[in-house]
């Protein structure tokens, strides 16, 4: 048996495709990447050398570019904040009743599962101060604002209301995680608990929350990587603008790349977008760490 | 805080703190499933009926909606492409995903946990950053502007996930079944092909979910790599419509309804399975 | 077992070698030459007249070439055209034939060697082609003496107006910029939105503002030699007047786009429209009743400032590929797009300027409007191009756009916006 389980050419063989692809489609786009983020590459002419001058010219002068970085920050930490928090308290309340549990569940996480690009033309639409929402606050007496359209503020009215478009879709992703963590829980824990005379609330701190940690790693990771990298629904409701003030990494990575195709400069965003990503990860998994061991 | 500790009698009079929980979760409900109604009735309407009554339902059913917008969104296209496009990936990608999760999780090899790591650490790139790279190799190779070309990056990008999982199915399976194939005489492959596959079925039902409705959705990749009105996916069509159309609410709505309907009626068939699948996944993930 | 292992290993082979070749083998179904021709809007389902003319173009092209030549046309929307046409010509699979705007949009792909010289085809081989059309209108399209391009037609940007809502409100067509004011002023009252407006779309916006620059007397020769500066005072003060214009734009003028500004106007909504020739296709298109009640005047001057009676205006160009295999059937493609019968067309139906003389276009078979703006044409005494179209590159024309939305957004003073392009030229053009 031991000789079949370290057969070297079986390996190889098992090994081998997964791991040409990854290479192939992966790991070599992401050295070309570099590269191409020292170069002046305009993708009709052939990529020419020119140091930081992209790193430069992005981090000093590129005001849209730093909306981009603001929004794409602000966008990651309001939805982990939000997300995790209402996810949390989603499962906690669904556990706790005693019927209809599935049927609310799966209503919360349908959205999880469709097209973003769909569900993000269908929200514009809602916004549309013509025929959407406004509509219904104007029966109500209530002038609803420009939704998509105002361009005032550190962080605009549209990236507020794409933040919370993000949060119905998303929060579902959440709430399931952590139910399937609750629901793991033995009951006996519970049961022992109001014996000795622990409150819900008690229970909730003193058994539910320690024992949900572990999850929140892996649902926090999820949340910061699948925002920093956010596209679809800010492309489709309001495509960057009004002036590029809802401009997030991804839709101004596309711009430079494949609408200007200054394929060096968009490299460079593409970098400080992996480096981030990076950066996220590993302070979750220290940070949420760091706090287990002392509880 | 779980439930299991309400004893019965006190489930039979719902105390105003349930009956609170029930109002804000049915409010919750009614804002998931209302935007998803509004969508249908206003693709049912005529422009006109759009900007006067948005909120009514509609006066006369204008079916033709759906008849226009499949035509000129070519959504026949789009739908057999979106399928041909996540149906080869979702099986090369099972296929390739299960064999390496095999070696890594079963056999035994010194490099198998560096091996484990490098898939891993394919799960926090996001896939923008090498689209200009491939995009740039891709088209000197002419594999832009092609199905085949859209799927090998979703390959890639679907193997980190299939391998993490499949892995841990591997782990968990008990060794003597192994080891008694090995002792009749079964080959590696065999006990691959006959033995760790076969058991394996709620893996690829878990990450073979994963997979698919991550590239079903997929947009960046498919509207940077596809220009071809023929080629292109469900999510790449419908941005079509954010254009030309962007004054033809009707047919877009239709367009979208048309666009999520397969999701939404797999979906609401098979709900429980899905949804505990998906989540499988990610708690494993 | 080896046999599963030889599947793998094939299985693995095929993906690799796949990826190396590419295997992209086009199977032609009869020995006709194929070509492809790029355009910005969609044949089939568009309600444009102009995109229709441009439809039967491609018909009667192919009918008549049957069997020597067949031309399949590959379209996507204004707003991703450039993009697409560019990832084309980067991926070596430029169409055979494209349409593109004059101005640093056309200099990209003649600076990148994307485009065939015409010249020789143009001046010898196909003189009396050459000979049918309008004096002087290859003159954008010529790159140290060499022809890059050729025309299909041109268009000239005016205001439209609806006839019913100055009636209605009493108001009569203004002259100068002042006028235009109380008019605006007046109908606003009424209860309509004076002007319709996109600044989604950036270029509708700077429309406006590359008239009024004009108006002010902005000269942008002056400017790309750094003789003036956009932080002049004629420039400040056209920012000045956009802003002042802009508070009679319709509410969500934000965030329209291009059509759905259009479709503000045509559906009675807005009184007037700031847009070039081409919108006459697609305000009668979209709405057939609107011709009758559909006024043209040209864009106000300003009292004590530059000539009043300048156009904006703007040709839609043919390239072709410099790597084209069937030069003939591109070239016999450009003829079909300006003989008689399309040309005819482009005014009768599609209300925009031809581009070859001698052609007898009855105007009464012709969209009203395209005879208002005929007029307009007959008393202008220059012309010059969109301001995004005129300046040092692509990405000049986007700062300008960009800078006159963010005065009519309210997060830049016009001296502060004005200054962001200045420094954009002293960074980039003036060196």
């Amino acid at each position: 048996m031991d000789k079949i389980l370290r057969d070297k050419k079986a390996i190889f063989v098992f090994t081998a495709p997964a791991f040409l692809m990854f290479v192939v489609i992966l790991v070599i786009p992401i050295f070309q990447m570099v590269y191409y983020s020292f170069c002046d590459y305009a993708a009709l002419t052939p990529p020419e050398f020119i140091g930081l001058a992209n790193y430069k010219k992005l981090l000093f002068k590129d005001a849209t570019f730093r909306i981009a970085l603001k929004n794409s920050i602000f966008f990651m930490i309001f939805s982990a904040v939000s997300q995790q928090i209402i996810g949390l308290v989603l499962a906690v309340l669904l556990t706790n009743i005693p019927k209809g549990r599935n049927v609310f569940k799966n209503i919360y996480y349908l959205p999880c599962v469709l097209s973003s690009a769909a569900l993000g033309l269908l929200w514009a639409f809602m916004f549309n101060p013509k025929i959407g929402i406004n509509q219904l606050l104007a029966k109500i007496g209530i002038k609803g604002p420009m939704w998509l359209m105002e361009s005032k503020g550190f962080i605009v009215l549209p990236m507020w209301v794409i933040a919370f478009v993000a949060l119905w879709q998303y929060v579902g992703q959440n709430m399931m995680l952590y139910m399937a963590q609750i629901t793991g829980i033995s009951r006996d824990i519970y049961e022992a608990a109001y014996i000795d005379g622990a409150s819900k609330p008690k229970a909730f701190r003193y058994i539910t929350m320690p024992l949900v940690k572990p999850m929140i790693v892996t649902s926090l990771s999820l949340n910061c990587i699948g925002s920093l990298k956010f596209f679809d629904l800010v492309y489709n409701m309001t495509q960057g603008g009004p002036n590029h003030r809802t401009e997030v990494l991804a839709t101004e990575l596309y711009a430079e790349g494949f609408n200007y195709f200054k394929y060096g400069y968009a490299s460079a965003i593409s970098v400080v977008l992996l480096i981030l990503c990076l950066i996220v990860t590993l302070l979750v998994k220290k940070v949420i760490k760091v706090e287990t061991y002392e509880s | 805080m779980g439930d299991k500790g309400v004893t019965k009698t006190q489930r039979k009079k719902l105390s105003p703190v349930i009956i609170a929980i029930y109002v804000l979760l049915v409010v919750l409900a009614v804002i998931y499933i209302a935007p998803l109604l509004w969508m249908l009735s206003v693709s049912l309407k005529d422009n006109a009926e759009v900007m006067s009554a948005p909120f009514s339902l509609p006066k006369a059913m204008q079916f033709a909606n759906y008849a226009e917008a499949w035509t000129l969104g070519k959504l026949g296209k789009a739908l057999v492409n979106s399928v041909l496009v996540c149906g080869v990936t979702l099986i090369v990608s099972m296929f390739f995903g299960a064999m390496a999760a095999f070696a890594i999780g079963r056999m035994r090899w010194k490099l198998s946990e560096g091996m484990h790591t490098f898939f891993l650490i394919g799960m926090m790139v996001p896939v923008h950053c090498i689209l200009i790279p491939l995009f740039v190799r891709f088209a000197k190779l002419g594999l832009t502007n092609s199905r085949f070309g859209l799927m090998l990056p979703y390959i890639t990008f679907s193997l980190p996930m299939t391998i993490f999982l499949l892995t841990g199915f591997f782990r968990s399976m008990p060794g003597e079944l192994f080891e008694a194939a090995a002792i009749d005489g079964c080959g590696i492959y065999r006990c691959f092909f006959k033995i760790a596959l076969p058991l394996c079925r709620t893996g690829f039902f878990v990450s073979g979910l994963m997979t698919f409705v991550n590239n079903w959705n997929e947009l960046l990749l498919a509207m940077v790599f596809i220009s071809d009105p023929e080629k292109k996916t469900l999510p790449v069509t419908l941005t079509y419509f954010v254009g030309p159309y962007a004054t033809n609410y009707v047919q877009m709505f239709a367009a979208i309804i048309i666009a999520i309907a397969p999701t939404v009626i797999v979906y609401c068939m098979f709900s429980n399975q899905i949804v505990e699948g998906l989540t499988t996944g990610a708690v494993k993930g | 077992m080896s046999k599963k292992k030889w599947i793998s290993a094939a299985l693995s082979m095929a993906m690799v070698t796949g990826m190396l070749s590419g295997a992209a083998v086009t199977v032609r179904a009869d020995e006709a030459e194929e070509i492809t021709w790029m355009f910005w809007d969609d044949l089939e389902a568009t309600e444009d007249l102009i995109t229709k003319g441009y439809k039967e173009v491609i018909d009667r092209y192919n009918t008549e070439y049957e069997g020597k030549y067949h031309v399949t046309p590959i379209t996507t929307n204004l707003e991703e055209y450039d993009g697409k046409l560019n990832a084309l010509i980067a991926a070596g699979q430029t169409p055979d034939c494209f349409i593109c705007n004059p101005g640093p949009n056309m200099d990209v792909y003649v600076n990148a060697g994307s485009a065939a010289d015409l010249t020789d085809i143009l001046t010898n081989q196909e003189a009396d082609w050459y000979g049918t059309f309008t004096d002087g209108i290859f003159e954008r399209m010529t790159y140290d003496g060499k022809i890059m391009a050729v025309p299909t037609n041109f268009a000239a940007a005016c205001v439209y107006y609806n006839t019913e809502i100055f009636e209605e409100v009493g108001v009569e067509v203004p002259a100068t910029y002042d006028e235009l004011l109380e008019v605006c002023k007046k109908i606003q009252e009424a209860g309509y939105a004076p002007i319709s407006c996109s600044a989604g779309t950036a270029w509708c916006l700077s429309m406006v503002a590359g008239y009024l620059c004009d108006r002010q007397g902005v000269d942008l020769g002056a400017i790309a030699s750094h003789e003036a500066n956009w932080t002049d005072e004629n420039c400040i003060a056209a920012g000045e007047k956009l802003k002042e214009l802009s508070q009679y734009f319709q509410e969500t003028a934000a965030g329209d786009s291009n059509d759905q500004a259009t479709a503000n106007f045509y559906n009675g909504e807005a009184a007037m429209l700031v847009q070039g020739s081409w919108a006459i296709a697609q305000i009668n298109g979209n709405n057939p009743d609107f011709e009758g009640k559909c006024g043209v005047f040209q864009f106000p001057g300003i009292d004590g400032a530059n000539d009043p009676n300048r156009m904006i205006v703007k040709t839609d160009n043919l390239m072709m590929s410099s790597t084209t295999e069937h030069q003939d059937a591109v070239i016999a493609l450009m003829k079909t797009f300006t003989d008689e019968t399309a040309q005819k067309y482009t005014a009768e139906v599609g209300g925009k300027f031809p581009i070859i003389k001698n052609i007898e276009i009855d105007y009464d078979a012709a969209p009203a409007q395209l005879k208002y703006v005929q007029d307009i044409m007959a008393n202008a005494t220059g012309t010059f191009g969109f301001y995004n179209e005129s300046l040092a590159s692509v990405e000049a024309g986007d700062c300008f756009d960009n800078a006159m939305v963010d005065i009519f957004l309210g997060n830049q003073t016009p001296e502060e916006a004005f200054q962001t392009v200045q420094t954009f030229y002293e960074e980039n053009v003036w060196e």
